[in-house]
């Protein structure tokens, strides 16, 4: 949320003014945790009034119903919710202070963006962090979470005279050393069970952190700093100065308590979660993180910062809280029915689904992927339903790596949809890695909206503890599938990277882009202050885009023009962050554009282990935006799948900085998911 | 238009916004401030360390497009007070960022905080959450009338400028106090709800475009 780069210099503070602003903090932190606690009630009520809302996307609905309480319409009272674009009957209906009405879900919305403050909120975020962005762009690279839309200057500074756990479970507090009196009521303490080794690493005594202070002053200056340095860094820091401890946060959603120690290392996220924090502004509080007592491995140095790259989507988890916008999201979606969505990616789904896309974002990569799965496709028109037969699974890998078990089932959805109403799911088998289904999960859908789906099939070990493990997947385009006559196939198993069907997939036109990585030489921020920084060190270059101009687009509809844009990415981090959007260029399926995207403050060894993602979208005024095609630029040896035209431009790129590398790429039509 | 309310820092309010002041050292923030939330004077000089804020619960009453007034709502104040000192600088404008609107005030009876604002602006420009947040100027002390050394005009033609409200107010008698920080409060009030009246950011609401062509104006002129 801050500038980049900016220092807020506190040194020059006397202990009697520190004191006096954590008080103010320590005030307003109080009124923010009233906020808070209020902005979560109102998110819930908005939510209860969309699950009343009747239809969804997964199902079919008679078209003279009103989409909120599925009353029959009358003919006189018709009309589309400017919102959603639902048919809405009267009564289902605000009408706003511009004299419009909306549907009363959409209604919520705006009310909500007010009184929660997101309409404020949303605005800074795109002030700070579009045109910088590259803040969140390392932040998210590290998988740590990156800075919350809603957090304040006064949070940030609290939070680094205190260790914070941003999850609400329960924690140790050192309060012990603490000189001011902190709002105890906000933190639990003590509530724990011991952590006996921890306490013992965990002595910290004032003397001790001055000599860490002086010692470590220009390595890690400050709280925010150390959050962006790699969390190796911490791990040698903290064992060079006895004085600090590490600590790590665990997971605290359910699905990560587990039995299996092996895998702990996969499954904590320990940058998401250390609190780090060195005293910069006050300068008696203690730094100390905290292992929860299951996860008190003793942390090898300077590997965990690797292995939680391992880890994908677990900084995607926590990154976003619930958006206004999203948790309306499904409620859209289930009126455009866009042909395809980016944004059925899991960071963005709705609420409904969280919880399986959590699931789903996990473990990713932990395990080897073997086997196939046999099943069967059938689509029956007069009922408008799409049977999936899934008969058994080969040679699945062990979920359960320790105990050489697996518990697979397999899980269903029509992409782009990915909400929990489009799920359907097998039973589990247990203990076998050749599971035998014959289950047929069935969806209720139109012929024409089949053709665009994507049949995502994936395997999953169900763990006691609900934390499943992912086991294999196989995604079928089906549009170029014979649907009326159901015979049996066997598909092998993949990981999470897809492999693109590009060779089948139809020619959608071609982008053109150039591609500049610019180095930069700026001074390295003053160090020989304490500064309490707010920001992240500038330093590394700058990666520019400059978005040419697109060829043969395909129409929506044909023989038509389009109003296109084109968004980007710099992925792993789908967030505001790296989004970046071109201006819509009317009425032509050859627009030029023209326009540059910047991404700042990235190393060359950073961007190879990154994916710029560019989308073409066709301009809906009515619906949403309408995917016409896209590019994924990356080394190829990344999650991310890329053709040769794509990998060797991001080479060229990286090859020769500082100049334009320029290409023309085929439009994709269908984008491998990010993960 | 205000009542108050005992309980401060329960949930039970529809709006939480926050408004900060600004401006050089010993124009009155402080006691401006404490004028409006407590209605009292301090006339004893006591610099602000950094940053402070102060609460107040008002009852908002929205006007509808149509000039009538509308549905009421409680809304809680942060007014977030500022050190103007210039060694707090770094900190103080770290928290322009967190700030809907601003009280932007110089002393009447000081020419250099009025040439100030200047400055303030342009820090507010580059600090606060977008580039042309809702600002209110305010000229304060005017009690001190022998004392004067900016004239009404003169900050009259620079807010006009600036395109914002201006105010001469007084901390020691209350004069505009309330009027200025309501004003920015309607400001505030109005920007939210054009914010949200926009059509969505991508997919511009469709089938009503027609009756959607002439949106609520977007000037940002103070209604008073």
């Amino acid at each position: 949320m801050l500038p980049d780069g900016e220092l807020i210099c506190v040194a020059f503070l006397t202990d009697a003014e520190r004191e006096l602003i954590l008080a103010v903090l320590q005030r307003d932190e109080k009124l923010r945790r009233a906020e808070e606690q209020r902005v979560r009630r109102l998110k819930a009520e908005l939510l209860d009034i969309k699950k009343k809302g009747a239809k969804s996307g997964s199902r079919t609905y008679s078209n003279r119903s009103c989409a909120r309480c599925l009353e029959p319409l009358s003919p006189l009272g018709v009309g589309y919710c400017q919102g959603c674009n639902h048919q809405v009957c009267c009564k289902c209906r605000a009408v706003r202070s511009n004299g419009f009405w909306v549907c009363n879900v959409c209604a919520k919305e705006v009310d909500l963006k007010k009184s929660t403050g997101d309409w404020f909120y949303d605005q800074r975020v795109n002030r700070f962090l579009n045109s910088p962005g590259h803040n969140l762009v390392g932040a998210s690279l590290r998988k740590r979470p990156p800075v919350k839309k809603r957090e304040t200057v006064g949070e940030v500074l609290l939070q680094s005279s205190e260790v914070r756990h941003s999850q609400p479970i329960p924690f140790r507090q050192p309060r012990q050393k603490d000189p001011v009196d902190f709002n105890k009521g906000t933190i639990p303490e003590a509530s724990d069970p011991p952590e006996p080794e921890l306490e013992q690493r965990g002595n910290v005594g004032k003397g001790s952190l001055g000599s860490y202070r002086t010692a470590s002053e220009t390595s890690v200056a400050s709280w925010k700093d150390g959050l962006e340095a790699e969390a190796t860094d911490w791990f040698s820091i903290a064992s060079s100065q006895e004085s600090i401890q590490t600590v790590l946060g665990k997971e605290s959603h359910t699905y990560s308590s587990i039995s299996d120690p092996t895998s702990i290392l996969h499954r904590v996220n320990p940058c998401s979660e250390i609190i780090f924090f060195e005293e910069g502004l006050f300068k008696n509080s203690t730094s100390r993180a905290q292992l929860p007592a299951e996860y008190s491995t003793e942390v090898p140095g300077g590997s965990m910062g690797d292995r939680s790259k391992s880890v994908p989507g677990l900084s995607m988890q926590e990154e976003e809280e619930e958006d206004i916008d999203k948790l309306v999201k499904v409620h859209r979606m289930a009126a455009h029915r866009s042909d395809f969505s980016l944004h059925t990616s899991m960071s963005k789904s709705s609420l409904d689904s969280m919880t399986s896309m959590y699931s789903e974002a996990e473990d990713y990569t932990s395990v080897e992927i073997s086997g196939d799965i046999v099943f069967s496709l059938g689509y029956d028109k007069p009922s408008r339903t799409l049977s999936v037969f899934i008969k058994e699974c080969h040679n699945l890998t062990y979920g359960d790596t320790a105990r050489q078990r697996s518990n697979p089932y397999v899980k269903c959805y029509l992409l782009p949809e990915k909400s929990r109403q489009s799920k359907k799911k097998t039973v589990i088998k247990r203990s076998t890695v050749s599971p035998i289904y014959n289950e047929t999960l069935k969806f209720s859908i139109s012929h024409s909206q089949l053709l665009m789906r994507t049949l995502l099939l994936s395997v999953w070990h169900s763990d006691l503890f609900g934390h499943n493990v992912f086991l294999g997947k196989a995604e079928l385009p089906l549009d170029c599938r014979d649907l009326d006559s159901a015979h049996e196939e066997c598909v092998a198993l993949r990981g999470k990277v897809i492999l693109h069907t590009k060779s089948f997939t139809p020619y959608k036109g071609q982008l053109v882009v150039s591609l500049k990585y610019v180095t930069t030489d700026k001074p390295s921020t003053d160090d020989a202050r304490v500064p309490f920084s707010l920001g992240k060190k500038s330093g590394g270059g700058e990666l520019h885009i400059l978005v040419k101009e697109a060829r043969d687009l395909t129409p929506r509809k044909a023989g038509g023009a389009t109003d296109s844009f084109v968004k980007g990415y710099l992925l792993p981090a789908k967030t505001r962050a790296t989004k970046r959007k071109t201006p819509v260029v009317r009425m032509t399926l050859n627009p030029h554009y023209d326009h540059t995207f910047v991404y700042k403050d990235l190393s060359l060894e950073e961007l190879r282990g990154m994916c710029l993602e560019l989308t073409v979208w066709d301009h809906e005024a009515v619906s949403s935006n309408d995917f016409l095609g896209g590019v994924q630029l990356n080394t190829g040896t990344a999650e991310w799948s890329a053709s040769t035209e794509e990998v060797s431009l991001w080479q060229k790129m990286m090859q020769y900085p500082n100049s334009w590398a320029e290409g023309t790429l085929p439009l994709c039509s269908s984008m491998g998911p990010s993960k | 238009m205000f009542c108050a309310v005992s309980t401060m820092t329960d949930g039970d309010y529809d709006y939480l916004i926050k408004l900060l002041a600004l401006g050089d050292s010993g124009v009155g923030k402080t006691t401006f401030l404490y004028r409006y939330t407590d209605n009292k004077f301090n006339p004893k000089f006591i610099t602000t360390v950094g940053i402070d804020f102060r609460e107040k619960r008002v009852v908002y009453t929205a006007t509808n497009s149509n000039g009538t007034t509308g549905k009421t709502f409680k809304v809680h104040l942060q007014l977030w007070d500022t050190a103007g000192q210039e060694r707090f600088r770094s900190l103080t404008t770290a928290f322009f960022r967190d700030a809907m609107g601003f009280l932007l005030m110089f002393d009447l009876t000081s020419q250099q905080s009025f040439l100030n604002v200047r400055n303030w602006m342009s820090q507010l420009q580059a600090n606060a959450y977008c580039e042309n947040p809702d600002i209110v100027l305010v000229g304060n002390k005017a009690d001190l009338a022998d004392q004067r050394e900016v004239q009404e005009k003169q900050a009259k033609e620079l807010a006009d400028k600036y395109g914002i409200p201006y105010f001469e107010t007084s901390a020691a008698t209350g004069s505009e106090v309330d009027k200025a920080v309501i004003t920015l409060l309607d400001l505030v009030m109005k920007r939210m709800e054009q914010c949200v009246d926009k059509p969505a950011q991508e997919a511009p609401n469709g089938e009503g475009a027609s009756k959607l062509e002439a949106p609520p104006p977007t000037e940002k002129k103070c209604a008073c």
